[in-house]
């Protein structure tokens, strides 16, 4: 029962080299670079909203892909042996603005400040605003973001809210709509909360699915209702909460951009299924500690854009993980954290 | 003293961790990749450190031979790239390099072994899917692991009756 080895560079914490670098986000990105730089003597200070570190390790992958120990050990390991100084509840924005994970922040600090007070600052924020279809009934109780959901369970499995403030899953119906990871976590975690019925819906086939046909169909073995060729048009509601879903099937047409055959819905072919609750797992969107021009470049998917260094537009600022590449996967978010904080450190050290 | 680094392809979630931190210790080219399957499971594949392996036997240059952790290693001094290590190997896990024009391989991370750290894909895998370490201490994690699942397979059994491993 070990942790992971962020530092896995070195076997003891070497000399420090005076010079202080602050990370801005906690996930495997920040706590792979951070691990990178104190093997290279550097002071690392990170800054985080959660109320522990780990990001969507510890607060949106279940309990049974990642164990929580595996995680926890791993940056004790950073913060007891190689004296990293974690600022948890922290946010680092230019301006205040909401999305999910929020809930726990008491702190606000400025990004000019650490721009200011640090020799270097790497941006690891990851991509925490969910994206939700605009159809009717969006707002209605019972409507979640799947990170959402994912995030308010996990908060209760690692002790930072009550089991009350999780929405009531056992007995309940829930559909998900989406076939990625995230999709299939929160219909797992569903099951595994008791969920009467759950039902996943994704307007292409399970051979399109982005989580693979073997995820959708353990699934399916489990009780899932998989709904392919389906796209929701509206919730319906009643007294404000979750009553029903609206869906329209679909047929696939030629490929789009993506290289996937194009679903194209299909007129008067609406039908409807009982449920209490709705989850969207159809995407996430980059969020870094600012939304406002402050000379840090974005792309027009609103994540930010580095040179070949991973410096973003502005000297000695530099970026990793998610928030640079777009929602993605552990390793690559590891090994983008390594890849930046190796080139941080040819930077700070004039190479 | 023999060690193992074995993956648990049962625990492994697809992360890509280990071929992350083995691409950049190695320059860009990772010694355990993960490839997907038709049916879209990803499988990490590397070399298994074979107790009779294939590759040893059949090298002609005798460029291959095996450290006192029991690491299948590659001397590239002796390597003639003939690939029939290759041609044997049941994972195919021997690649070529066209930089070093050799037949390059996992050495277990023998630099790291060397000064006392371990494999750094079993250090940072965050399923904790890939084990090193004595064979007895390898198996005891291995049935620790399995103990914790079927535990939380029989608390939360009331809506998962009689299902797979995965848990």
């Amino acid at each position: 029962m070990k942790g992971m080895r962020f530092a896995f560079l070195c076997k003891e914490k070497p000399e420090k080299n005076g010079k202080k670098i602050a990370i801005i986000g906690a996930g495997p990105a920040g706590l792979s670079a951070a691990g990178y730089l104190v093997c290279h003597g550097y002071d690392v200070h990170i800054y985080d909203k959660l109320p522990e570190p780990g990001g969507l390790m510890l607060f949106g992958i279940p309990e049974f892909r990642i164990p929580i120990y595996r995680v926890r050990k791993g940056y004790e390991e950073l913060k007891n042996i190689f004296e990293v100084t974690f600022y948890p509840k922290t946010k680092v924005i230019s301006s205040k603005k909401e999305e999910e994970g929020d809930e726990f922040v008491e702190n606000f600090v400025e990004f000019e400040e650490l721009v200011k007070e640090y020799d270097a600052v790497l941006i690891a924020t990851g991509t925490w605003e969910s994206t939700i279809p605009k159809i009717e009934g969006v707002e209605l109780d019972g409507v979640y973001p799947a990170l959402d959901y994912l995030f308010k369970i996990k908060s209760a499995k690692l002790g930072h809210v009550s089991w009350e403030e999780v929405p009531k899953i056992d007995g309940k119906s829930v559909v998900v709509v989406g076939a990625g990871h995230t999709a299939v976590d929160a219909a797992m975690e569903s099951l595994l909360l008791g969920a009467e019925r759950v039902y996943l819906v994704y307007r292409r086939t399970i051979n399109e699915a982005p989580a693979g046909a073997y995820e959708i169909n353990l699934l399916k073995q489990r009780g899932v209702r998989w709904l392919e060729l389906a796209t929701p048009v509206r919730i319906i509601g009643e007294y404000g909460k979750v009553k029903a879903i609206e869906l329209q099937k679909c047929k696939l047409g030629e490929p789009d951009e993506s290289g996937r055959r194009r679903p194209i819905p299909i007129e008067g072919s609406n039908f409807q299924i009982d449920v209490d609750m709705v989850v969207f797992a159809v995407g996430q969107k980059a969020t870094p500690p600012f939304n406002e021009d402050i000379g840090i470049a974005v792309d027009k998917k609103g994540r930010i854009v580095v040179d070949s260094r991973h410096m973003t537009s502005r000297e000695g600022v530099f970026a990793a993980g998610d928030v640079v590449i777009g929602p993605s996967k552990v390793g690559r978010a590891v090994l983008d954290g390594l890849v930046a904080a190796e080139s941080m450190h040819m930077w700070l050290s004039g190479r | 003293m023999r060690r193992l680094l074995h993956v648990d392809y049962s625990l492994c979630i697809g992360c890509e961790t280990c071929q992350g931190v083995c691409e950049f210790i190695h320059h860009g080219k990772p010694n355990i990749r993960i490839y997907y399957t038709m049916s879209g499971l990803p499988i990490p594949i590397n070399c298994r450190h074979c107790e009779k392996a294939p590759c040893m036997e059949v090298c002609p240059s005798n460029a291959i031979y095996k450290d006192s952790d029991g690491a299948v290693i590659i001397d590239p001094k002796k390597c003639i790239g003939c690939l029939m290590c290759l041609a044997v190997c049941p994972f195919g896990a021997p690649s070529f390099d066209v930089r070093v024009k050799v037949v390059t391989k996992c050495d277990m991370c023998a630099d790291r072994r060397r000064v006392g750290m371990e494999p750094a894909c079993s250090e940072m895998c965050p399923a904790e899917a890939i084990f090193f370490g004595k064979p007895e201490e390898i198996e005891d994690e291995i049935r620790m692991r399995t103990a914790e699942k079927i535990a939380r397979e029989r608390i939360s059994s009331k809506s998962l009756e009689g299902v797979g491993r995965l848990l």
